[in-house]
C-alpha cells in the first residue's frame, strides 16, 4: 500500500469524525469501504483473495445502501449538534492515533504503511462513536473501526483463512445492520436519532 | 457410534434446525415446538458433555472444533439455562404487551431468534480457534441486540443501544488484537488462529503482549467486567427475562471462556504471571464496581445484573489464580451461578405480574403476598449472595484459597473483604424481599410461577449435590484437566 493510499484513508477517516452532515459522512464511509476492496482486489494473489475482495466491494454497496435507506427514512430538521465541536473532535482522534501507534508496536503486516493506517481508522473510529451525539454517527464509527480491521486482512503477510475473512464480513455487515433498525426504531420512538435521549437508565 | 466432532456439529445445528421449523410451523405448535427442540437440544448437549468429561484427559482438538473439559462445562451450563428460558418463555410472551415486531409475528420471531441466539452460545465453547471464536461471539451480539430491545419500550430501545454499541466496539478492539496475532503467526490459513498455535507467534512479546491485551479489554466489554460493564445492568433488566437469563447466566461466562483460553494460549509468550495478572486486575476492580451497588435499594432484575458484575469478578479472580483449587472453585462458581441467577430471572415473570413496580423499583414482603414466589427469590439471591451451604460460598472460598496457595495473599484479601461486603449487601436484599413490608398487590394467577417453583425445587437439589461434591472437586481428573488446558 503506497503513502498516497494510507493518506487518503485516513483523511476519508477524519472527515467522518468532523463533517456534519450524516449523508456526507455515509459518502465518506462508502469511499473508504471502496478504496479498501480496491486495494483488496489489486493485491489479490489467489482465487480466495478475490472472493474476499469482492465481499468487501458488495460489503461497501450493502452499507452504502443501508444509510442511505436509514438517512431517508429518519430525515431531521437540521443536523444534531455534537457534544464537541469539529475541531476537538478531530484534535482528539489524532491524540487517540498517536497514542495508538505509540503503544502499539509493529506487528508485521506486509506492507510497512499499513500499520498506523490500521492503527488511525481504528482510533478515528472509536472517537466518532465516543464524540457524535447522532446515533447513526455512532455506528459509522464502529464501520469506520471495522475499514480499519479489513486493511489488516489485506495487509496480513499469510494467505488468512478466507472462511475467517468472510464471516468477519458477514458478522460485521449484520450487525451494523441490526443498528440501524435500531436507529429507525429509536427515531420512530424519540423523534429524533439523539443518543442523548438514551440516558434515562441510571443508578 | 456418532463421533465427537459429529455430535458437536448437531449440538449447534439442532437449534439452528428448531429456528427453522419455527418459522413454518403452524402458530398454534409454536410453544410446544420450541418446548420439544430446547429438550432435544439439551438432550444432544447431555451426551457430548457426557462424553467430553469421561475423555477429560484426551480432548478433541482441531482446527475447527474442539471439545474438552472447560467447553464442557460451559456447554452444560448455555444447556440448561437455555432448556429453562424456552421453558418460561410462554409465560413471559403471555404477559407481554408491546414488542419490536408486529403482534401477529411476535412469538414467532421471538422463538427464532431466541434459538439462533442459543445457538450461537453453543457454538463458542466448541470453537477450535481465536477467528472462529470472535466470529461466534460477535454472532450472539447482532441476535441478543435483537432481544435486549424486543419489547419495543424506549428504555428497552436505550439498553439495546447501549449494548450493542459498546460491545461491537469493544469486539472491534478484540479483532484488532486477532489480527495482529494472526499477522505474526507463521502458519497462514485457519490453523494458524488454532488455540494450540498460538504460542508459535513470531514477533516478540511486546507485540504479543499488546495483542493479548487488546483481545482480553475488547472481550471484557463483553464479559461485562468494570470499568467497560455500562451495558450490562441496563440490558439485563430490560431484556425479558428468559433472555436476561441467558444473557447472565450463560453468555457473560461463555465469553470469558474465550479470555480464558487466549490466556493459556499466550501464556508462553508473554508469561503465564504477566496475563495472570491482567484477569486478577479485572477481577477485583469488578468485585470494587459491584459492591456499592449491591448496598442499594433496586429493582430486582438491576440487583441481579450488578451481582453478574460481582460473579463475573470473582471467576476472573479465580482464573487469574489458576491453582487447582481456585479452578475447581471457578468450575463450581460457574454452575452455581448459572442455576442461581436462572432461577432469579425466571422468577421475574411472576414478579412483575404480582408487582408490576419491580420493573423500576426495590421490592419487599414478596415472601408474605405471594410465599411460592418470594421461597424461590429468596433461594436464588440467598446462593447468589454466598450464604452458607450455598455451592458459592464453597466455590468463593475454593478460588481465595487458591488465591493464597499461589502465592498472591494481597489480591486474595482484598477480594475476600469485597466479597464479604457484597454479601451483607445481598442478605440484606433476601430479608427485604422475603419478609420486608409488603403491600396490596395482584392476587390472581400469576404467569409461570408453578414452573418457577418447580425450578426452585429442582435448583435446590443441585445446589446440595454441588456442595456435597465441592470438597472433592480440586482431586479430580475433571479439574486436573481444566489445569492443563488444550494441548
Amino acid at each position: 500500500m503506497t503513502v498516497a493510499m494510507g493518506s487518503l484513508l485516513i483523511g476519508l477517516g477524519l472527515g467522518v469524525v468532523v463533517v456534519r452532515r450524516r449523508s456526507v459522512a455515509i459518502a465518506l464511509v462508502t469511499t473508504q469501504a471502496l478504496v479498501l476492496a480496491a486495494i483488496a482486489l489489486r493485491q489479490a494473489g489467489t482465487a480466495s483473495d478475490t472472493v474476499a475482495g469482492l465481499a468487501l466491494v458488495m460489503r461497501a454497496a450493502a452499507l452504502g445502501a443501508l444509510f442511505f435507506v436509514a438517512v431517508a427514512r429518519s430525515r431531521e430538521r437540521q443536523p444534531l449538534r455534537a457534544r464537541v465541536t469539529p475541531m476537538v473532535r478531530a484534535g482528539l482522534a489524532i491524540v487517540l492515533i498517536l497514542i495508538f501507534t505509540a503503544l502499539v508496536p509493529a506487528f508485521g503486516l506486509s506492507s510497512r504503511h499499513a500499520e498506523p493506517v490500521e492503527l488511525a481508522l481504528v482510533a478515528a473510529g472509536l472517537t466518532c462513536a465516543a464524540t457524535r451525539r447522532s446515533t447513526l454517527f455512532q455506528v459509522l464509527g464502529i464501520v469506520l473501526v471495522e475499514n480499519g480491521l479489513a486493511l489488516a486482512g489485506i495487509e496480513a503477510p499469510h494467505a488468512s483463512s478466507v472462511i475467517i475473512e468472510l464471516g468477519v464480513t458477514l458478522d460485521l455487515t449484520l450487525v451494523v445492520g441490526v443498528a440501524a433498525l435500531f436507529h429507525l426504531r429509536i427515531f420512530s420512538e424519540f423523534g429524533a436519532g439523539d443518543s442523548a435521549a438514551l440516558r434515562s437508565l441510571r443508578d | 457410534m456418532i463421533s465427537t466432532q459429529a455430535l458437536a456439529i448437531m449440538v449447534v445445528a439442532a437449534p439452528l434446525l428448531a429456528a427453522g421449523l419455527v418459522i413454518v410451523a403452524p402458530s398454534r405448535h409454536l410453544t410446544a415446538l420450541a418446548r420439544a427442540s430446547a429438550v432435544a437440544t439439551s438432550a444432544l448437549v447431555v451426551v457430548l458433555v457426557a462424553r467430553a468429561v469421561k475423555d477429560a484427559a484426551h480432548p478433541l482438538v482441531g482446527n475447527w472444533i474442539v471439545v474438552d473439559a472447560a467447553g464442557a462445562l460451559l456447554l452444560a451450563v448455555t444447556a440448561v439455562v437455555g432448556l429453562a428460558s424456552v421453558l418460561m418463555s410462554a409465560s413471559y410472551l403471555q404477559g407481554a404487551h408491546s414488542s419490536f415486531v408486529a403482534d401477529g409475528h411476535r412469538d414467532r420471531v421471538y422463538y427464532v431468534v431466541v434459538f439462533v441466539f442459543w445457538a450461537m452460545l453453543l457454538a463458542v465453547p466448541l470453537a477450535g480457534n481465536l477467528g472462529a471464536a470472535w466470529l461466534v461471539v460477535e454472532a450472539t451480539t447482532a441476535t441478543s441486540a435483537l432481544l435486549v430491545g424486543f419489547s419495543g419500550k424506549a428504555h428497552a430501545l436505550e439498553a439495546g443501544w447501549k449494548y450493542l454499541i459498546l460491545t461491537s466496539l469493544g469486539l472491534g478492539i478484540a479483532l484488532l488484537g486477532i489480527a495482529i496475532l494472526a499477522a505474526g503467526v507463521p502458519t497462514g490459513e485457519v490453523s494458524g488462529l488454532a488455540w494450540g498455535r498460538l504460542a508459535t507467534f513470531g514477533s516478540g512479546r511486546a507485540t504479543a503482549l499488546s495483542a493479548y491485551l487488546l483481545i482480553v479489554v475488547g472481550l471484557a466489554a463483553k464479559i461485562g467486567w468494570a470499568p467497560v460493564h455500562n451495558w450490562l445492568p441496563d440490558a439485563h433488566s430490560q431484556a425479558p427475562p428468559p433472555v436476561s437469563a441467558l444473557l447472565s447466566a450463560a453468555l457473560l461466562p461463555t465469553v470469558l471462556l474465550v479470555a480464558w483460553r487466549t490466556e493459556r494460549a499466550l501464556a508462553p509468550l508473554i508469561g503465564l504471571p504477566a496475563a495472570q495478572r491482567v484477569l486478577i486486575g479485572f477481577g477485583l476492580v469488578s468485585l470494587a464496581v459491584a459492591v456499592p451497588f449491591l448496598w442499594r435499594p433496586m429493582a430486582f432484575k438491576r440487583l441481579l445484573a450488578y451481582s453478574s458484575l460481582e460473579h463475573l469478578g470473582v471467576m476472573a479472580l479465580g482464573i487469574g489464580f489458576g491453582t487447582p483449587l481456585a479452578l475447581a472453585g471457578v468450575a463450581l462458581h460457574i454452575v452455581g451461578h448459572a442455576i442461581a441467577k436462572a432461577l432469579g430471572f425466571c422468577a421475574a415473570i411472576p414478579l412483575l405480574a404480582h408487582e408490576p413496580r419491580a420493573a423500576r423499583h426495590a421490592v419487599s414482603g414478596i415472601g408474605r403476598t405471594a410465599p411460592a414466589l418470594g421461597a424461590t427469590m429468596g433461594l436464588s439471591l440467598g446462593a447468589l449472595s454466598g450464604l452458607p451451604p450455598s455451592p458459592l460460598f464453597v466455590s468463593e472460598l475454593l478460588i481465595l484459597a487458591g488465591g493464597f496457595e499461589s502465592g498472591r495473599p494481597w489480591p486474595a484479601a482484598i477480594a475476600a473483604v469485597l466479597l464479604a461486603l457484597g454479601f451483607l449487601g445481598v442478605a440484606h436484599a433476601t430479608i427485604d424481599t422475603l419478609v420486608g413490608k409488603a403491600h396490596r398487590r395482584n392476587m390472581t394467577p400469576l404467569p409461570g410461577l408453578r414452573l418457577v417453583t418447580r425450578l426452585g425445587g429442582v435448583s435446590m437439589i443441585v445446589f446440595v449435590g454441588l456442595t456435597a461434591v465441592a470438597p472433592w472437586l480440586s482431586g479430580s481428573s475433571f479439574v486436573a484437566a481444566l489445569v492443563r488446558g488444550l494441548p
